[in-house]
């Protein structure tokens, strides 16, 4: 059987019946052969598990005040306590319940966001590939206009018109994000349109909801896989922005970009309120990266073979 | 003299399945004014060969053996810099597609006359007179236009013309063509080759052609070398080659184009295809697809003999019977 | 050329139509401003007196067709706040917000293009591997966070750079270097993407079997063609370059546009809100046709049509 698959590489068309028969052994394969792919994995695993587990394994209230316990330093600095690893804030908080807590926000924030954004981007891309005309030209005007506007930007005027909540920031960062789906599905659409199996069923008087579903929608799933996992990475970091700003996430819901505005006005004397909650951001960030990095080489065939 | 001699060359090509060696134990030499063929189906080695020769092989691939002597000189050797200087002035090359082998952002003048600026060392305003007599030279109309045009405004023949003014501007003692005339239309194929041909006398440049077309070679060649799974299978003068040729491989080139057979008699294919180097078969690499194979070809390899005077082949049919034991 | 420039201009109006329209009922839905312009002693008729005397009773289409003819006449509201027109407080933060865009840019440049190509040409090897890594980490930081670690180790702990504010070099380093960082990163990545696909072209080659120096088939023959994608898609992220802006300067205290906007956005001074975002708009628009025009200049294939 090995014999027989080496010999074969070279005929792509064997290739692809085979890949599909061995889904699934492929993919562990593939992810254990690439370093970052599996780096990613492990990391957004694992902050999803601390998201999800969070209440067991805090060892403090993350909202507990202590005034006895203001401003120490890491546990394994001169000065600081063992029961806080990586200290305290200005208001006795243990600083690393505090990040395990601020996870859930971020990922909750980030996913669902994403989710909303991919939505919308779908029914408009999808509408505006597939009818074309009028619809395409207004649709692609207003994504037009979206690109002009930044989405900190765009977040931050609906913000103050709405009041920031986690709601709030979940419709405002999803509203804001769907017009990179839009676009690459209008795209695939487009070209999808106009092969042969799409043009048969049409002219056998299938209807154009069945079309969609059946054909289009199989067809821009992957790339959709793959804008979404960098999404939500750079809607983490937005987010965070909008808290630190203090238009997102509001006290006394924990977040990451929360901790930090706190401990901005602290940096001269506890570095650490400002420091760790930003290492999380880059950590969970750069997991996702990997992994959506690995998720592009594997999903879109023309990435293939390059490094 | 011999302008080029290349002996026992090996290129491998590390990749994560193995070692690939794309060139295995190659030889052959060039005479001044000669034009020799490298014969070969693709995946036989030869353009590896040609981009061994100009030194353009890049990691991971690598000269392992053997040596490479223009002039005297062995090019595995020499450094970086020296060979800078041979490349484009003393060696020059054609490449198979004129219409990708031109920078598409700079001016057909710009690049012809970059190379005649570094290695003729002359101001910009020779260069230019140099470079427009050149494309004028190369039969190309109205070579002030052409000198200011872009690339994507000229045709595939054009192009392939500009190609040619480029490698000849230095006066090159070799000038290696890689396909020259395969992505082109049959009618300019013709006047491409009369023209590297009648240049290639007036400076009596060495060609060494590279081509799967034995038309091309019946046009063009002196001398042939057919080249199979990265090694010389048989290595002869042109008119030998096509009135008495002996290795299975050639013959069934032959037989399979239009050209040197009889009308009444049905064309022939090879079967099968060139071995991929992670699959290479024991013994003789051509004996899968092999009429005559014997047992001797699915166990030894055959080595490169000398049968006649001038002819070597590479073949269990002509060995000599203590060479068989 | 000018044709084209034309139809690119045409093109913007009904963008800025669309967005002064998002942006108008934003502000709409936000309701009655008139409680926060006057003191909070103010009675109930007042603020019905003031309602109708700014037009604020007016049905939607009324408010917004007056709006427009407004913002062709350049009127863009007047900020309650500091009691005058918006557009001129917006222009006048402008050129600050500007420095700190182009220092970070050249920042960027300066580090991305020899990263990008350097690690293009070494595809593969350690050196290429911690060119790219440091690249995806650059990126993976939020450029906020990056902004007061640089604080805390430079001004905080070594002294070397003002903490905050504008006016000498030295109060633009840190900024730049927070703003640049990202922008680097990504572009990093994209120069060393398209330069490894550059470089495996025939014309490369062709180039190399020239004779000439390495030096001048990477810059020469390579890198220019590689520019091209990198210039659309820098391009397309002026507006995440802004958007950082932004909150770097809110970090840095960097007298800007984005300091202003954040302020009017907390004291609800919405005419300085749809002012800024009309002229950042325009901004980044004006910045994509410019890519658009060097994207042409590059690139001899393409028509003006």
């Amino acid at each position: 059987m090995s014999a027989n698959l080496q010999s074969h590489t070279v005929d792509s068309h064997t290739d692809v019946k085979i890949k599909k028969t061995n889904a699934l052994t492929r993919w562990t394969k593939s992810l254990v052969n690439s370093k970052t792919g599996t780096v990613g994995f492990i990391i957004v695993l694992f902050v999803c598990l601390v998201a999800a587990f969070a209440n067991h394994l805090a060892p403090h209230d993350p909202a507990a005040i202590n005034p006895a316990k203001m401003l120490k330093p890491p546990s394994w600095l001169e000065g600081g306590e063992k029961e806080y690893f990586l200290g305290t804030d200005n208001l006795g908080r243990d600083i690393l319940s505090r990040i395990i807590y601020g996870s859930r926000v971020s990922l909750l924030v980030g996913i669902s966001s994403v989710i909303l954004a991919g939505i919308i981007g779908i029914v408009v891309g999808l509408s505006s590939g597939y009818y074309g005309g009028w619809l395409d030209t207004i649709l692609m005007r207003i994504v037009d206009s979206f690109l002009s506007i930044p989405n900190i930007l765009f977040a931050l005027v609906f913000l103050t018109v709405f009041g920031p909540s986690v709601p709030t920031l979940i419709v405002v960062l999803g509203v804001t994000n769907w017009v990179a789906y839009a676009r690459i599905v209008r795209g695939e659409t487009l070209s999808i349109k106009e092969r042969e199996f799409v043009r048969a069923a049409k002219s056998l008087g299938v209807r154009n909801v069945t079309i969609i579903s059946r054909h289009v929608l199989p067809n821009v799933i992957s790339s959709f896989i793959v804008i979404s996992t960098l999404s939500v990475a750079t809607t983490i970091i937005l987010e965070a922005s909008l808290s630190f700003l203090g238009l997102g996430v509001q006290p006394p819901t924990v977040s990451w970009g929360g901790i930090l505005s706190d401990g901005r006005d602290y940096l001269a004397t506890s570095w650490w309120l400002a420091t760790f909650p930003g290492v999380a951001i880059t950590v969970t960030v750069l997991g996702i990266i990997f992994l959506g990095d690995w998720l592009r080489d594997v999903l879109d065939p023309r990435s293939q073979g390059r490094s | 003299m011999a302008v080029l001699n290349v002996e026992d060359l090996h290129t491998y090509f590390k990749t994560e399945h193995g070692i690939v060696p794309s060139v295995n134990g190659v030889s052959f030499e060039v005479k001044e004014g000669e034009t020799l063929a490298i014969v070969g189906e693709s995946g036989s080695g030869k353009s590896v060969t040609s981009l061994s020769i100009m030194g353009l092989i890049d990691a991971p691939g690598k000269v392992e053996k053997g040596s490479i002597l223009f002039e005297g000189s062995d090019l595995t050797k020499i450094g970086k810099k020296e060979y800078r200087k041979l490349r484009g002035n003393e060696i020059a090359m054609i490449f198979q597609e004129p219409l990708t082998s031109l920078n598409p952002l700079f001016t057909i003048g710009n690049q012809l006359s970059e190379s005649i600026k570094l290695h003729q060392k002359v101001d910009k305003k020779t260069a230019r007179v140099k470079s427009v007599e050149m494309l004028r030279h190369v039969g190309i109309p109205r070579a002030e236009k052409v000198f200011n045009s872009y690339p994507h405004t000229l045709s595939g023949g054009m192009r392939q013309r500009v190609m040619i003014a480029m490698a000849l501007s230095c006066n090159p003692k070799l000038l290696i063509a890689d396909e020259p005339t395969t992505a082109l239309d049959v009618t300019i194929q013709a006047q491409i080759l009369e023209l590297m041909k009648k240049l290639a006398k007036e400076h009596s440049t060495a060609i060494l052609l590279i081509t799967h077309d034995l038309g091309v070679v019946a046009e063009m060649a002196d001398k042939v070398v057919v080249m199979y799974a990265g090694q010389v299978v048989e290595y002869t003068d042109v008119y030998t080659l096509f009135s008495n040729p002996k290795h299975p491989y050639t013959k069934g080139l032959l037989n399979s184009t239009p050209k040197f057979h009889e009308i009444e008699e049905e064309l022939e294919s090879i079967k099968g295809t060139v071995p991929t180097p992670t699959n290479m078969p024991k013994g003789c690499k051509f004996n899968p697809r092999c009429p005559f194979a014997m047992d001797v070809c699915t166990m030894n390899e055959p080595a490169l003999n000398e049968t006649s005077y001038d002819h070597k082949v590479r073949c269990w049919l002509y060995e000599e019977k203590e060479a068989v034991i | 050329m000018i044709k084209f420039l034309f139809k690119r201009i045409l093109e913007f109006i009904p963008v800025l139509i669309i967005i002064s329209f998002i942006v108008f009922s934003l502000v709409f839905v936000a309701g009655n401003p008139v409680a926060l312009m006057l003191p909070e002693d103010a009675s109930q008729e007042d603020i019905e007196r003031l309602t109708v005397a700014l037009g604020l009773d007016q049905p939607f289409i009324v408010q917004y067709g007056k709006y427009m003819l407004g913002l062709i006449q350049g009127d863009f509201g007047r900020s309650f706040r500091y009691n005058t027109d918006a557009l001129p407080l917006v222009l006048e933060r402008l050129p600050a917000t500007l420095e700190l865009a182009a220092a970070s840019m050249v920042i960027a440049i300066i580090i991305a293009i020899p990263l990008g190509v350097w690690s293009a040409t070494r595809k593969n090897t350690s050196m290429d591997l911690l060119a790219t890594g440091g690249a995806v980490i650059g990126k993976a930081m939020p450029n906020f966070w990056l902004g007061i670690m640089l604080i805390l180790l430079f001004s905080v702990t070594l002294g070397w750079f003002p903490v905050s504010g504008r006016g000498t070099m030295a109060h633009l380093v840190l900024p730049a270097i927070t703003l640049g960082t990202g922008i680097a990163a990504e572009m990093t990545r994209l120069i060393r993407s398209s330069m490894v696909e550059i470089l495996s072209q025939d014309y490369v080659r062709t180039a190399k079997s020239k004779g000439l120096r390495d030096f001048f088939v990477v810059y020469k023959h390579a890198f220019r063609n590689s520019l091209i994608p990198v210039v659309t898609i820098t391009a397309l992220q002026t507006s995440t370059l802004v958007g950082g802006a932004l909150i770097t300067e809110t970090v840095f205290s960097w007298p800007g546009l984005g300091q202003l906007l954040i302020q009017a956005v907390n004291t609800r001074d919405m005419a300085i809100v749809q002012a800024s975002v009309f002229i950042i708009a325009i901004l980044v628009i004006l910045m994509n046709l410019l890519a658009d025009i060097i994207y042409r200049i590059l690139d001899p294939r393409i028509k003006y049509s």
